[in-house]
């Protein structure tokens, strides 16, 4: 049986992969990986890798019994997420493809992209994404939110700004209130499997905007973030969720700090 | 088309982080392959006051704040470290040592490696656990180092490097490490000033290494024999490892093997065996049995050889008996020191699994297998083939003074002995000591390490002795630990939760004060409790009024402990823990700390105190017409104690309001308990005794040992507090029907009572009908002897031990049915009305606070109450199991000092006339081949009473212990089963003269005294003798 987090993070604040609190996993990520799609990304945050790609946006929608109407505002988001079969501990063979998980995790990605990329530029078409998990070890959600906004940012479709998500977690139970005087559990950022498996965490995704105009004229130091998307499925008790987002959006910070980086770089390429 | 593969080169971060792969299996035997990340760091402290590098790097939690180093400056060191030493035990040191390491007089310093940790986990949970424990107190300077993560310390398995072989080199390496790292951070840096660095280890090739490597090891018995009270310290390392690879090689095996973990559980799952938890019948320690869900009754299991190696308590898998090994339940009393009286515990070659003696013990039962009545029916047999789970824990007993030897005084040569556990179901234990003679007479703490199939006997180690035996600390310690009671002082962080204001606290004058807020003053009530004398911990109080629409306010206002109490707080954590407050005859181990139960909470009288009340509106006909639950403030105008509440309410003088609510009180409580027996609420019997402990000198010391007795005052309190805890069970009920916590008591299966059935009927020719409780209720009503008073009271004991015990579970565990209690004939219940002492009301407390939306101090609803089930039920299992431990302890104290009184008795006679003992009335409660078991209902006690014990009308009529047992060579006994009675004789006498014939539930003549077992078994240890005079008294 191996340690767990909740014991022996008291006693030594190191983490079960020897991280500290406030320490994302090393995070690396590229873009066009796949040059027969509109967009590409490919992005590991630890053990977790994901593979993104973007077609569209694309005139009708495939399948679309109202002859394309649906999407007479805007264009449509599709997000299709496919967990691979070795991604996990055990080998699964997944029959049709889209288990309870995978579902979930497309229809939070598509209304959080559908409502983020300014889709009324494109009436009548379609944007699908496709997601491909290629080893799963925590923080799903989170990765694929930042590989998609990767390949988008690929694909050239307009957006405000980029989509970083990150999960935070208590290095505890947190099931009863916070005690001031006693105050002994730490927030967690990144959780890796074993530590989404133990503790409550949540997965929180930030967007600023990049200034445009007279704003960049500005140059303020101070981003403007806006938290646009936020899930939590585990229980905890209200008085932690505050520490907790703040540290899901300090590491949402640091992400985008480094998905800007790979973006900039390739461009310089 | 990019590659994918992660490219390292670009992030210098990258070079630091590494993976760990490992290969585990499931329990449904899958293999899988684990894959973790590792970062490795340098800024994990060395924790040693000594180092200047590590506090400036040592980084900090969420709140800023930097772990305070643990490490001594001036670490304690031994003849061979005269600079002192800090400690790097590996993973078999802390197996082999636990104990050692938890000792008080050394062993500071230690650097527990996460390798090591880890490993610890993997092997003994148990083990795990107390080392954790170990770590998280501070003045034993244990500090856990992640190794792993550091990057200088963390070591990768080499190819064909196995996996012990490469944690024994990461413990070498941190020894280097730190060395190195002290040698260059040191402050002042004095090479004489920093201590050395001391693997310990018992793994050969390990030690061979460190020599190689230059790096400090020892094993650990070499290590404790360089420290001060080595001899003491060296018994207290388990022996079992080495003991087993010295007599591997001699192959004799006494037990058969366990079968294999898979074919348990294939076994298991197929029906074929089953699982369940092993106990051993008190009258004979042969003989077994075993509750499985497969079957509804329980499932025999005789002898050592079917038992094989399984102690009562353990989780054990059976497989059953082909039929014509199936055997009836014993009828003989079988008591292991008197079998096993002759074994040497050094000659293992000799022995046998079964002793010729214990053979023929085993035989005479299966004579009986055979018999035609329903009693006599053979029982399915079954034999233990495997063991899931060991329960073993640390045991008292004192030493056999039989087995120490003839040599004893003579120096300080390691032997074997065997000790006797206090508890009679757990066999002797054979311990290696160094200190047998200064052992003898002692009570002491023993562990089992290890049971192997070459051993006759569990083997174990010392742990400490508790003081001399019959000496009344070491007696009392030996209770708690027996009874797993937390007896220990609060520790700080306990007392930290406590108000500040400590005894000074009162109840804020201004209303407008915070703790007012949601608080009902009730403090004009004319409020009073009632208690037993002398009571300090006031849970309850009472009031009753009229109201002008001619019916009654009737409250019930119980100690808000919950507002001192805050959820997971230390507090509530240890109150938690500790479950109940136990009650001995001159000790009270309390739950919560004594400024809150005895004061704080307790409701005084005279005082204004925080109170959570139930009130209830009832009809002059005790009709509930509403009931209402506040919190409030109260001021109880009196603390009476039973007989002064009774002389009040019976004093024709007295005219007062406060009288005249009691009398209104008493008036109602009887109308409730009519109604409850109506519904068929059971008066159960306990053979309880009390004592009165506040005794002189000079009086006869049984005169302080009292029967319980029955005021009409004590039935007032207790009918409404069924009630208030009733009412507060429904309420809690109906707001948190998955997490409510309550209380039910199981319908006992119909099999339960077919022995006591099949008794009746036979002796009495009475029955007792168990279709529901009601009927069990009158048809024990209608079991009366007229001859015989006691006779009722009687079958009441017996019938209550028939019963399944009432426990503690939450709402979502069971189906509503299931929730009533038998007992009470209740549909619902649950514990409201003393939180100060126990667990289970508090918890009730807060859910019910939350269940009327009361806001606390803080403005926030009192949700913590509504936990998680799975908490919840952990709770429950604890509270459970506490709450048995709390009245199995209670019932030892006074037997224990019934036993004491008996003796300060005896040796007051002895003074002046021959023999001690008392006489007393007692009544045979079992009938067995070779004696009876006798039920003293003076002094709440039961005994054996053996063939040697009968008093024949020939005989002289008191001899000594010694003389007595001669007899027993020539006393006969006639038996019969289906009747129910024991004839005893002398040999060669005719049956009818000078022999005794008892029978069950006979009154019985008997003498009572307190002797000491002098030579042979058991010397020194002191048992209640009880000798059968005569029947038809």
């Amino acid at each position: 049986m191996p340690l767990d987090t909740s014991t022996t993070y008291p006693l030594t604040k190191l983490r079960l992969d020897g991280r500290r609190w406030n320490e994302l996993r090393l995070l690396q990520a590229q873009i066009s990986t796949n040059p027969a799609s509109s967009g590409s990304s490919y992005l590991a945050m630890g053990n977790t890798a994901i593979l993104c790609s973007v077609h569209g946006p694309a005139e009708g929608r495939r399948g679309d019994a109202t002859g394309g109407a649906a999407g007479s505002a805007g264009a449509v988001v599709e997000v299709d997420v496919s967990v691979a079969g070795f991604s996990g501990v055990d080998r699964k063979r997944r029959a049709g493809g889209s288990d309870k998980q995978s579902t979930r995790i497309a229809s939070i990605l598509r209304s959080a992209f559908q409502s983020h990329l300014h889709t009324h530029l494109y009436p009548h078409s379609t944007i699908s994404v496709h997601v491909s998990v290629l080893s799963s070890d925590g923080s799903l959600l989170a990765a694929a939110v930042n590989a998609c906004t990767l390949a988008l940012v690929d694909a050239g479709i307009p957006m405000p700004g980029l989509l970083c998500g990150c999960t935070a977690g208590m290095s505890g139970s947190a099931s009863t209130a916070r005690d001031p005087d006693n105050d002994f559990l730490d927030p967690l950022l990144d959780l890796s499997l074993p530590e989404e498996q133990e503790l409550p965490f949540l997965t929180v995704g930030t967007t600023t905007t990049v200034p445009v105009g007279e704003a960049a004229m500005l140059n303020e130091d101070e981003d403007e973030m806006k938290v646009a998307m936020l899930t939590m499925d585990s229980k905890v008790h209200c008085s932690y969720v505050e520490t907790m987002l703040a540290v899901g959006i300090d590491g949402c910070k640091q992400i985008r700090e480094i998905l800007e980086g790979v973006i900039k770089k390739s461009a310089r390429s | 088309m990019k590659s994918l593969r992660r490219d390292l080169s670009s992030n210098p971060q990258a070079a630091n982080v590494t993976s760990k792969i490992f290969v585990r299996s499931t329990k449904s035997g899958k293999v899988q392959k684990i894959v973790r990340e590792l970062y490795l760091r340098q800024d994990i402290p060395c924790s040693s006051k000594i180092c200047s590098a590590c506090p400036t790097t040592a980084p900090a939690d969420a709140n800023g704040n930097i772990t305070p180093f643990v490490l001594s400056e001036h670490p304690a060191g031994t003849s061979a470290f005269p600079r002192g030493h800090y400690l790097v035990p590996d993973t078999n040191a802390l197996l082999n040592g636990m104990d050692l390491f938890e000792h008080t007089g050394a062993f500071y310093d230690v650097i527990i490696l996460q390798t090591v940790l880890e490993e610890l986990k993997n092997q003994s949970l148990p083990l795990y656990n107390r080392l954790l424990a170990l770590i998280k107190t501070d003045d034993k300077r244990f500090y856990l180092f992640f190794n792993e993560f550091r990057l200088e310390t963390h070591v990768r398995r080499g190819p064909d490097e196995s996996i012990n072989d490469r944690n024994d080199r990461a413990v070498r390496t941190v020894a280097k490490w730190y060395t190195e790292h002290l040698k260059t951070t040191a402050k002042g840096k004095k090479e004489k000033t920093i201590p050395t660095i001391v693997v310990i280890t018992d793994d050969k090739e390990n030690l061979r290494k460190a020599k190689q490597e230059g790096v400090t090891a020892l094993s650990l018995s070499d290590y404790v024999a360089g420290l001060e009270d080595s001899d003491r310290l060296l018994d207290m390392i388990n022996e079992s490892r080495e003991a087993r690879e010295a007599k591997g090689a001699r192959g004799e095996l006494f037990y058969p093997e366990y079968y294999s973990k898979s074919r348990l559980m294939t076994g298991v799952r197929a029906g074929n065996l089953h699982q369940g938890v092993f106990n051993v019948s008190p009258y004979n320690y042969l003989e077994g049995s075993i509750n499985v869900s497969a079957f509804d009754k329980p499932l025999l299991i005789l002898g050592r050889d079917n038992s094989n190696r399984a102690i009562s308590g353990d989780v054990v898998v059976i497989e059953v008996l082909p039929k014509d090994q199936w055997k009836t339940p014993s009828t003989k009393l079988v008591d292991e020191e008197a079998v096993t009286k002759n074994d040497n515990p050094d000659a293992e070659d000799s022995e046998a699994v079964v002793t010729e003696r214990e053979r023929k013990a085993l035989q005479e039962e299966v004579k009986k297998a055979h018999g035609t009545n329903s009693e006599g029916r053979p029982q399915p047999t079954a034999r233990v083939v495997g063991v899931m789970e060991r329960r073993w824990r640390q045991y008292v007993g004192h030493v056999d003074s039989g087995s120490t030897g003839a040599q004893d005084s003579s120096g300080r040569r390691q032997q074997n002995v065997f000790v006797l556990p206090m508890d009679k179901k757990v066999p002797k234990i054979r311990v290696r000591t160094r200190q047998a003679a200064d052992l003898l007479g002692q009570r002491i703490l023993v562990t089992i390490d290890a049971w192997d199939r070459d051993s006759r006997y569990p083997t174990g180690h010392f742990i400490r002795s508790l003081g001399e035996l019959e000496t009344k600390g070491a007696e009392t310690e030996a209770l708690l630990l027996e009874y797993d009671v937390q007896y220990k002082p609060f520790p700080k962080a306990v007392l930290d939760c406590l108000p500040s204001e400590g005894h000074d606290w009162r109840v804020p004058t201004s209303k407008e004060n915070i703790g007012w807020k949601g608080r009902r003053d009730l403090r004009d009530l004319l409020i009073c409790s009632i208690d037993p004398p002398g009571c300090q911990d006031i849970d309850d109080a009472l009031h009753a009024r009229p109201l002008p629409n001619g019916n009654f306010e009737v409250g019930v206002h119980i100690a808000d402990v919950s507002h001192f109490v805050k959820p997971n707080n230390a507090m509530d954590l240890e109150a938690s823990l500790r479950g109940t407050t136990v009650y001995l005859v001159d000790k009270r181990i309390d739950m919560l700390p004594h400024l809150l139960g005895t004061d704080l909470c307790s409701l005084k009288p005279y005082v204004e105190r925080y109170a959570f009340s139930v009130l209830w509106e009832m009809t002059p006909n005790a009709e509930v017409v509403s009931a209402d639950f506040t919190k409030s403030v109260i001021r109880s105008r009196e603390a009476f104690s039973y007989e002064k509440a009774q002389k009040r309410i019976d004093d024709p003088s007295a005219k007062d309001e406060l009288t005249e609510s009691m009398r209104t009180l008493l008036r109602f409580s009887k109308i409730l308990r009519q109604k409850r027996m109506d519904a068929g609420a059971l008066n159960l019997a306990s053979p309880e005794v009390r004592i009165e402990a506040d005794n002189d000198e000079v009086g006869d010391p049984l005169a302080d040992v009292k029967t319980k007795a029955m005021l009409e005052t004590n039935s007032l309190v207790e009918e409404f507090m069924l009630h208030a805890n009733i009412t507060v069970a429904t309420k809690i009920y109906s707001t948190f029907s998955q997490t409510a916590m309550l209380r039910r008591h199981a319908t006992p299966p119909p099999q339960n009572f077919e022995e006591l059935t099949n008794q009746l009927t036979k002796k009495r020719d009475m029955r007792i009908d168990v279709s529901s409780s009601r009927a069990l209720a009158d048809s024990l009503d209608r079991c009366v002897d007229e001859k015989n008073p006691f006779f009722n009271t009687l079958v009441r004991i017996l019938a209550t031990r028939c019963m399944t015990s009432a426990e503690y579970f939450c709402a979502g565990a069971h189906a509503e049915s299931e929730f009533r209690h038998y007992g009470l004939a209740s549909p619902i219940y649950t514990h409201f009305t003393s939180p100060i002492r126990r667990y289970a009301d508090l918890l009730v407390h807060r859910q019910l606070a939350s269940a009327i939306n009361y806001e606390g101090e803080d403005g926030r609803a009192v949700v913590e109450g509504v936990m998680t089930r799975n908490r919840l039920e952990d709770i429950c299992r604890n509270i459970n199991y506490r709450h048995r431990n709390a009245q199995f302890a209670g019932r030892a104290s006074i037997e224990y000092y019934v036993g004491q009184a008996l003796k300060a008795r005896g040796e007051k006679m002895a003074a002046t006339s021959m023999d001690g003992g008392i006489e007393e009335e007692g009544y045979v409660m079992r009938v067995f081949e070779n004696g009876v078991v006798v039920f003293v209902p003076r002094f709440g006690i039961e005994g054996v009473v053996r063939l040697e014990d009968f008093v024949l009308p020939t005989d002289a009529a008191l001899r000594t212990v010694a003389e007595r047992r001669e007899l027993v060579m020539r006393r006969q006994s006639d038996f019969d089963n289906e009747e129910y009675t024991l004839r005893v004789s002398n040999k060669g006498q005719s049956e009818t003269d000078g022999s005794m014939k008892v029978e069950l539930f006979e009154k019985v003549n008997v003498n009572v005294s307190s002797v000491k077992e002098e030579g042979g078994r058991g010397a020194g240890k002191r048992r209640v003798r009880i000798l059968i005079l005569g029947n038809n008294a």
